[in-house]
C-alpha cells in the first residue's frame, strides 16, 4: 500500500493495487527486489502484509535507468539549444 | 474499533483472479485502505473506491498473466476438460434419448439439467487443476452454445429464453460452482489443512 501511495504521490497518477503487485512480482522474478511476509492485523482482516526490499542488482538497474534518463535529458536540451 | 468488510462480490472477484502468491497481501492492503476511507470519508465512497480498484486490478493482472504466457497451459487444460466432459455429456444425452426418454418434451426438460451438471463438473475439474482454466472453459462453453444456436442444432422448437438460458447459465455454472464448492479458497486457508 505504501509503495502504491508513494508512486501516486510522486507521479500524480492513480494506479491500481493490482498493477503495483503485478509490477513488483516481475521485479522480484528478475531478482531486483525481494519480499517477505509481515504481520497480520485486524484492520487488514487478519491478512499478512508483504514487505519488499530492493536488492543490489535492483539498485544497479535503477542507477543505469537514471543515467539513461539523464543522458537523454541532456540530449534534449542540446537539441533545443541548436 | 469496528472494521467493516468490503463487499463480498469484490472479495470473491479478487480471490478468483489474483494469483495465490500475493492474494493475501493484496486483499489485506485493499481491506486496510477500504477501512481508512470508510472511516475518513463515508462507506459509499469507500465502496466506490474498492470497486474501481478491483476492476482496474483485474484488468492489470489479466494483462500481466497474458504477457507471461501462462494462459497457454490454462487453455490446454480447459480444452482437455472440455473434450472429456463433452464426451461424457454426449454419452448421457444419447442414453437419455435412446433409453430413458425418447419423447421430445422430456428431452427439453432434461437437456438443461444434463448441460448445467456437465458445465458445473467441468468447472470444478478445471478449477481444481488450474484456476485460469476455468475462465477459458467458460468461454468455450459460451462459444459452443452460441454456435449451436446460430446453426440451429436443436431441431425441437423452443422459446428464445430457453436458448438464452443455456448461453448465460452454462458459463455461469462453470465459474460459480467451483466457488460454491470452496475450490477457490486458498489451500492454506482451508480448515484442517
Amino acid at each position: 500500500m505504501i509503495v502504491r501511495r508513494e508512486i501516486e504521490k510522486r507521479t500524480g497518477r492513480s494506479i491500481s493495487i493490482g498493477a503495483a503487485y503485478a509490477t513488483l512480482e516481475r521485479l522480484e522474478a528478475k531478482g531486483y527486489v525481494s519480499s517477505f511476509t509481515g504481520e497480520a492485523t485486524a484492520e487488514r482482516g487478519g491478512r499478512a502484509k508483504r514487505l519488499f526490499r530492493i536488492e543490489a542488482s535492483g539498485q544497479k538497474a535503477l542507477q543505469v535507468s537514471e543515467q539513461t534518463i539523464r543522458s537523454m535529458t541532456g540530449l534534449k536540451s542540446r537539441w533545443e539549444s541548436l | 474499533m469496528r472494521y467493516d468488510s468490503p463487499p463480498a462480490l469484490v472479495r470473491w472477484l479478487l480471490e478468483s483472479v489474483v494469483p495465490a502468491r500475493y492474494r493475501e497481501a493484496m486483499l489485506g492492503d485493499l481491506i486496510e485502505e477500504y477501512n481508512l476511507r470508510a472511516e475518513s470519508a463515508s462507506p459509499l465512497i469507500a465502496s466506490r473506491w474498492i470497486w474501481s480498484q478491483a476492476c482496474r486490478s483485474v484488468a492489470s493482472i489479466a494483462w500481466s498473466w497474458l504477457c507471461s504466457g501462462n494462459w497457454l497451459a490454462s487453455m490446454s487444460i480447459a480444452a482437455g476438460v472440455y473434450i472429456v466432459v463433452g464426451m461424457l455429456k454426449l454419452a448421457v444425452d444419447l442414453s437419455i434419448s435412446k433409453l430413458v426418454a425418447p419423447q421430445q418434451a422430456t428431452q427439453v426438460v432434461l437437456a438443461p439439467v444434463v448441460f448445467l451438471s456437465a458445465a458445473a463438473i467441468g468447472g470444478c475439474v478445471a478449477a481444481r487443476v488450474r484456476r485460469g482454466a476455468m475462465i477459458f472453459l467458460a468461454l468455450m462453453v459460451m462459444i459452443t452454445v452460441a454456435v449451436s444456436i446460430e446453426r440451429k442444432v436443436c431441431t425441437i422448437p423452443v422459446p428464445w429464453w430457453y436458448e438464452f438460458g443455456f448461453l448465460t447459465l452454462g458459463p455461469l455454472a462453470v465459474l460459480i460452482t467451483p466457488a460454491l464448492a470452496g475450490l477457490l479458497v486458498p489451500r492454506a486457508a482451508q480448515p484442517g489443512k
